[in-house]
């Protein structure tokens, strides 16, 4: 014990542990001790709406031997794949022009981009919805002009995913933002003094030192989108049943808990895959950074 | 392609003007729904409001209804609830980790960002299935509160590091040195600086709380909040009322966001942002 102690003061150790323990064990007690929890309940049982302890890999059968979730687990993966792309594809340029053009401007447009999130699903999809839904502006002008009605946002997965996009592409521009930010943009010009085109400067300089941003990005996208409920709940079709839909399912109106927790690892099982793939491709040595961080 | 202007050159690059007009598209995309939903809560016909027929009822209807007042003041208790545990949880974890220098800081780095890498659907069924099987705990507004805090403790987290890297712990030193204990020093050096990073992380939990539907829906039992009674009547298509929540709910959150970046630009308060 004295040797924790040096003088009246509290050993640093202990100092950081009455800190920093109080929030790691709400943590352990509040999201690692619930996820070991539902690994257990996958290998249990559940009749009339109660969980029995008799362990087995019925649930585990069920989920990977009925086609109807290998379905809605594709679905869900194509989909979030797709959307993942499509924020990728048009975060990166705004990211970019918000970064090295953005001036005084940048604090402004990037806090514009997060607002909306924070407004949360429900009422963000009522807001799409009022503008590309079935009563929507945009059918409606159709609807004054003439027109037919575009079918293809009408309850489709294309609106589906539009509506993911929506949600979540604040994300990939914020986080590529905040790499660019600390990115330094003089290095693209002695690659033009040194005779580099600028598609090379972009692909051999600006692209691997910002890919931490971008992959925080991918992997902030791609986890909500696989686990998505909400989009196609609302804007999708009768086909559009999503993985997440059925999970949901499994804990409301089905009350089968035990398929549901076996769901619910598959679920963080395919999250955690995807950090384990693009975690060997960061190098926080090559990264903006430690680069040009002004301290 | 010569023109390659460095930030504010007289020549502004070609890239930069197909690239902005990519900032616009994204913009319109993002706020033209927001713009529709606003405009439309303050027509009579929400089908086709051309012309604008002004009339507030879809609020006087929303401000009559008892469930969506009982919903609000759930959802005003479970997000405040869950502010003050994640700003507490929070600030201790990006002090402990700035200040000291513990061989375990990597892991206390990883509890308290790991929240971010879980989507919601998977807190609120494990936190669901674990408090009604292992801890025999029902579904009430604290259970609620704590599990809304895990993903507050995470953005909070972000918030304050953010912030406090910059922060100049040799000032506490030497308070201790004159002989101040360390809550005394806390309350009259660290804290007088860091409140706004502190406020910063209390604001985004609060908003994040109050607007969340997956976690404190399995948590709540049946308990109405804001966004589950938004669920329940977006299932039957787009209502006036859903109009007028939308709106002001947007305006919540923007005025909220407008006040952050006052601050941030007046140099009052830095909410981790550094200026350039």
């Amino acid at each position: 014990m004295s040797g924790l102690r040096s003088g009246k003061r509290l050993h640093p150790e202990l100092r950081f542990l009455g800190l920093a323990g109080p929030g790691a064990a709400f943590i352990v007690i509040s999201l690692l001790l619930p996820l070991l929890s539902i690994v257990v309940f996958s290998f249990w049982r559940t009749e009339s709406y109660e969980l029995y302890a008799d362990w087995n890999l019925d649930n585990y059968r069920t989920l990977l031997g009925e086609a109807a979730y290998r379905t809605f687990f594709l679905r869900s993966l194509v989909t979030a794949a797709i959307v993942t792309a499509i924020c990728l594809v048009c975060g990166w340029p705004v990211a970019y022009f918000i970064a090295r053009w953005g001036g005084r401007y940048r604090l402004l447009l990037v806090l514009l981009l997060a607002a909306p999130f924070f407004t949360g699903a429900i009422l963000r999809i009522t807001a799409l919805q009022g503008l590309l839904g079935p009563i929507g502006l945009v059918n409606m002008t159709l609807v004054e002009l003439g027109l037919p009605p575009i079918e293809a946002l009408m309850y489709t997965q294309l609106a589906s995913g539009l509506g993911l996009v929506y949600l979540f592409i604040s994300f990939m521009v914020t986080a590529i933002y905040l790499s660019l930010v600390n990115f330094n943009f003089e290095l693209l010009e002695v690659a033009k003094i040194n005779g580099a085109k600028p598609w090379r400067a972009f692909i051999e300089i600006t692209w691997p030192l910002n890919w931490i941003g971008t992959a925080i990005g991918i992997v902030l996208v791609f986890i909500p989108c696989l686990a998505n409920v909400v989009t196609p709940r609302f804007l999708g079709g009768p086909d559009a049943t999503s993985f997440g839909m059925s999970l949901s399912q499994q804990f409301g109106e089905t009350g089968t808990w035990a398929l549901g927790s076996a769901m619910g690892v598959f679920l963080f099982l395919a999250s955690f895959a995807v950090i384990l793939a693009i975690w060997p491709t960061i190098k926080l040595k090559r990264s903006g950074f430690t680069g040009a961080v002004q301290q | 392609m010569s023109a390659g202007s460095f930030g504010f050159g007289r020549r502004v690059a070609p890239t930069a003007i197909i690239l902005a007009a990519g900032l616009v598209l994204l913009y319109v995309f993002l706020y033209a729904p927001i713009l529709y939903v606003v405009y439309t809560s303050f027509a009579t016909d929400v089908v086709w409001p051309f012309p604008l027929d002004f009339t507030l009822t879809a609020y006087e209807d929303l401000f009559a209804s008892s469930l969506y007042g009982e919903a609000l003041s759930n959802s005003l208790k479970l997000a405040f609830g869950s502010a003050v545990i994640s700003t507490f949880l929070a600030a201790g974890g990006a002090i402990a980790v700035l200040r000291y220098r513990s061989r375990r800081r990597g892991l206390v780095m990883f509890l308290f960002i790991a929240p971010l890498f879980v989507a919601d659907l998977l807190i609120g069924i494990s936190i669901l299935a674990f408090n009604a099987r292992v801890l025999g705990l029902p579904g009430n507004l604290v259970s609620a509160m704590a599990a809304n805090a895990v993903q507050g403790t995470a953005f909070g987290f972000l918030i304050i590091l953010a912030q406090l890297v910059r922060y100049n712990w040799s000032m506490d030193d030497a308070a201790m040195v004159f002989g101040a204990g360390p809550l005394r020093c806390f309350a009259e050096i660290t804290l007088p600086t860091i409140w706004p990073s502190l406020f910063g992380a209390f604001l985004i939990a609060f908003i994040l709380a109050f607007n969340n539907l997956e976690i404190t829906f399995y948590n709540l039992g049946a308990i109405p909040t804001l966004p589950s009674v938004a669920w329940g009547s977006l299932r039957f298509g787009l209502g006036p009322e859903l109009f007028a929540l939308a709106a002001l709910v947007n305006a919540f959150v923007f005025a909220i966001f407008a006040a952050m970046y006052g601050l941030m630009k007046t140099g009052l308060v830095k909410f981790g942002y550094r200026g350039q």
